[in-house]
């Protein structure tokens, strides 16, 4: 006779890891698809507010077939994501090998650092606001020798600047602050 | 032979010249750069070529991805971290060998291999691009819908966690390359009352975000990571004997990685593969593999380098990409005013021949700054990361917004970096996205078009012999590789039923 197993868990000589990779359903990917079909919802919903075109303008493809089309093509397809673990050759594991960490706090800073030099850029000008991102990225990212990062800071977005603006013509965002320094 | 001449005689200009070197410098630099890659420093450079001359700046770039595609060997090699992802099959034996003291061998068997790969690839270019051309002359909108479709479905089988991953990301590209008024009928699709939206959502800021920004998120949050490197090395050319020793490895997967190169969508890192693999099979010293053989570095490095050649078969005479670079050098070729495909190689011939002459020119730049500078390319990973990636953003912000003047690319860039970096750790690549979004115009269009064509009866598209071609092509792109899972699935598992019966008994 075959061994039964308890189907409220592993059993006891058997690995969790491995019961985990025998499940069905893997959860993150349950929570992506779920995420997915709800943004192709809402991108379906967009597409009946397209404005309505006569069949003869059209020619009989109307603006919102091919954005339908593609969007039931991601919604077929994200699906099977929660299951797909179950056909690959390493699991659920080679799955998860890039997400098991989670997101550092450093990272989400280092976004939201970003996201404020983009924003700051019409007020700071381009050069100030590559001042700023080379002068707190290394310090975000633990660099306190502030002997290598004070010039860098200074002399590499002046380089750039100079190179820029002089040799290859491109337009600086000169920024409120901009017209003081000129 | 004429266009031949006249496309050489366009790069005889000691400026291009110049700019092949620099572009080859970068390549190498990049490519060696654990992190950064070639797709993403094409992107970087996009921008800035809009002042150039149409042939400089693609031959710069041209060379800038033979280059990569080569420098991520020497990371691979000397500090088991491959600069590139077409290099990690070359960190397999490259790096063992550099253990043993034998760097610099490892890194002259890479070289020429790579050069080996790269001219052989560039013969196959010279003679195929012509023939495909005026085959593809004759495509109708039909035609090119099927080989978009095809060159999407190759999707489902270029590198990355998941086929179903790569073919969700690919149609997302597609999605987003609907934002925007459409043409037939005027109407606006996505725009979300922004007017910056209303003409669509331009190619380089989005590319820049997914490969740039989108890898510096990715690298912050590994700060911690330390390469053991190997140092004090001088690069040295093959002995007689390992050549003869490497020399049918390097014929077949030059033939290999070309191949793959053709292939829509597939790119360098499935060529490199597929060369160690094959290299492999075919070694008398199989068990060698993974200590450090010269096979081992010969069969991904030749074939990696092959694939640029092979990519740029179909990106310049289909309009198709056949890599995630070349995507982008096609998205130049259409922001320098060409139209990528058939009508490329029929009206500018010269043109064509002057990116094979750049191509063939930097092949042999980059062994030459190979031999030379290995030791200091070997030390550009000494550089700290906290102020690499601060330069690349620099860089990123002013090449998104250099294209347009306008902040609101730069947001583009910042906001696809994030969707990129969330993808990529959810195993959706950035390739096949940016793969979507360039053929999405011509899916749309195509099929806007064959539908008109054919008076909406989808059934006539399968009155074209090449369509039917291609979509039995897409089917079997499609369905082949998830078909050998499963058969390797239930084989294993009655495999299994087997044992378990024989031990009951």
């Amino acid at each position: 006779m075959l061994p039964t197993r308890d189907r409220t868990g592993p059993a006891p000589d058997q690995d969790p890891k491995s019961a985990a990779d025998s499940s069905l359903v893997h959860r993150t990917d349950l929570v992506l698809t779920a995420i997915i079909l709800a943004g192709c919802g809402a991108l379906y919903y967009m597409t009946t507010t397209f404005e309505e075109v006569s069949l003869l303008l059209a020619q009989n493809i109307s603006p919102e077939f091919f954005p339908r089309l593609l969007l039931w093509l991601i919604v077929v397809l994200a699906v099977f994501l929660p299951v797909e673990h179950r056909f690959l050759e390493k699991g659920r594991q080679g799955l998860d090998k890039g997400r098991r960490e989670r997101i550092k706090a450093k990272t989400v800073v280092t976004a939201g650092l970003l996201g404020g030099t983009v924003a700051s850029m019409p007020w700071l000008g381009t050069y100030f606001s590559m001042i700023l991102v080379c002068l707190l990225l290394p310090l975000l990212w633990g660099e306190r020798r502030l002997k290598v990062v004070l010039p860098f800071a200074i002399l590499f977005p002046t380089a750039v600047a100079l190179l820029f603006t002089q040799v290859l013509r491109v337009y600086f965002e000169p920024g409120i602050v901009g017209p003081v320094f000129h | 032979m004429e266009p031949m001449l006249e496309g050489l005689a366009l790069l005889a200009d000691p400026f291009n010249i110049f700019l092949i070197f620099v572009g080859v410098f970068v390549g190498v630099m990049v490519g060696a750069l654990p992190g950064l890659s070639s797709p993403m420093a094409v992107a970087l450079l996009l921008p800035f070529t809009i002042t150039l001359e149409p042939v400089p700046a693609i031959a710069m770039m041209a060379a800038l991805y033979c280059a990569g595609t080569f420098g991520g060997s020497i990371t691979a090699i000397l500090i088991n971290a491959p600069g590139a992802p077409p290099a990690a099959a070359t960190a397999l034996d490259g790096y063992p060998m550099a253990k043993r003291g034998e760097a610099g061998r490892a890194l002259g068997l890479a070289a020429v291999s790579s050069i080996s790969g790269g001219i052989f690839s560039l013969v196959i270019f010279l003679l195929a691009a012509p023939t495909l051309a005026k085959v593809a002359l004759s495509f109708r909108p039909p035609e090119y819908f099927a080989l978009a479709v095809f060159a999407l479905s190759m999707l489902a089988s270029i590198s990355g966690k998941s086929s179903l991953r790569n073919l969700i990301a690919g149609a997302v590209g597609v999605l987003i390359g609907t934002m925007g008024i459409h043409l037939t009928t005027g109407v606006e699709r996505f725009t979300f009352d922004l007017p910056e939206l209303t003409e669509g959502i331009e190619f380089v800021p989005v590319l820049i975000g997914l490969f740039a920004v989108a890898e510096l998120l990715k690298q912050s949050q590994t700060l911690n990571v330390a390469y053991e490197r190997v140092t004090s090395v001088v690069i040295r050319l093959p002995s007689r004997e390992d050549l003869r020793k490497v020399r049918g490895t390097i014929l077949r997967s030059s033939g290999i990685g070309t191949f793959i190169g053709i292939l829509p969508a597939e790119g360098a890192t499935v060529a490199a593969i597929m060369g160690y693999n094959e290299a492999r099979r075919w070694s008398k010293n199989k068990d060698e593999f993974g200590t450090g053989t010269p096979e081992g570095i010969a069969g991904p490095e030749a074939a990696n380098n092959a694939a640029t050649g092979g990519a740029m078969v179909p990106t310049l005479a289909l309009g198709i990409p056949g890599s995630a670079t070349t995507a982008i050098i096609l998205a130049a070729l259409i922001m320098h005013g060409f139209r990528p495909g058939p009508f490329l190689m029929k009206e500018t011939p010269e043109f064509v021949y002057a990116i094979f002459g750049a191509m063939l020119v930097a092949n042999f730049m980059f062994l030459a700054i190979g031999l030379a500078g290995a030791k200091i390319f070997s030390r550009i990973t000494l550089i700290p990361r906290a102020l690499l990636w601060p330069i690349v953003f620099t860089f990123s912000m002013i090449g998104s917004y250099a294209l347009g003047n306008s902040i609101f690319d730069v947001w583009v860039t910042l906001v696809a970096g994030i969707i990129g970096f969330l993808m990529l750790r959810h195993g959706f690549g950035t390739a096949p996205l940016v793969m979507g979004l360039i053929l999405g115009k011509l899916v749309e269009e195509s099929l806007s078009q064959s539908m008109i064509m054919f008076d909406n009866n989808w059934l006539k598209f399968f009155e074209s012999p090449i369509v039917v071609l291609f979509f039995a092509l897409t089917l079997l792109g499609l369905f082949w590789p998830a078909g050998v899972r499963v058969h390797a699935m239930i084989s294993a598992r009655s495999g299994r039923r087997a044992g378990d019966a024989n031990t009951a008994k």
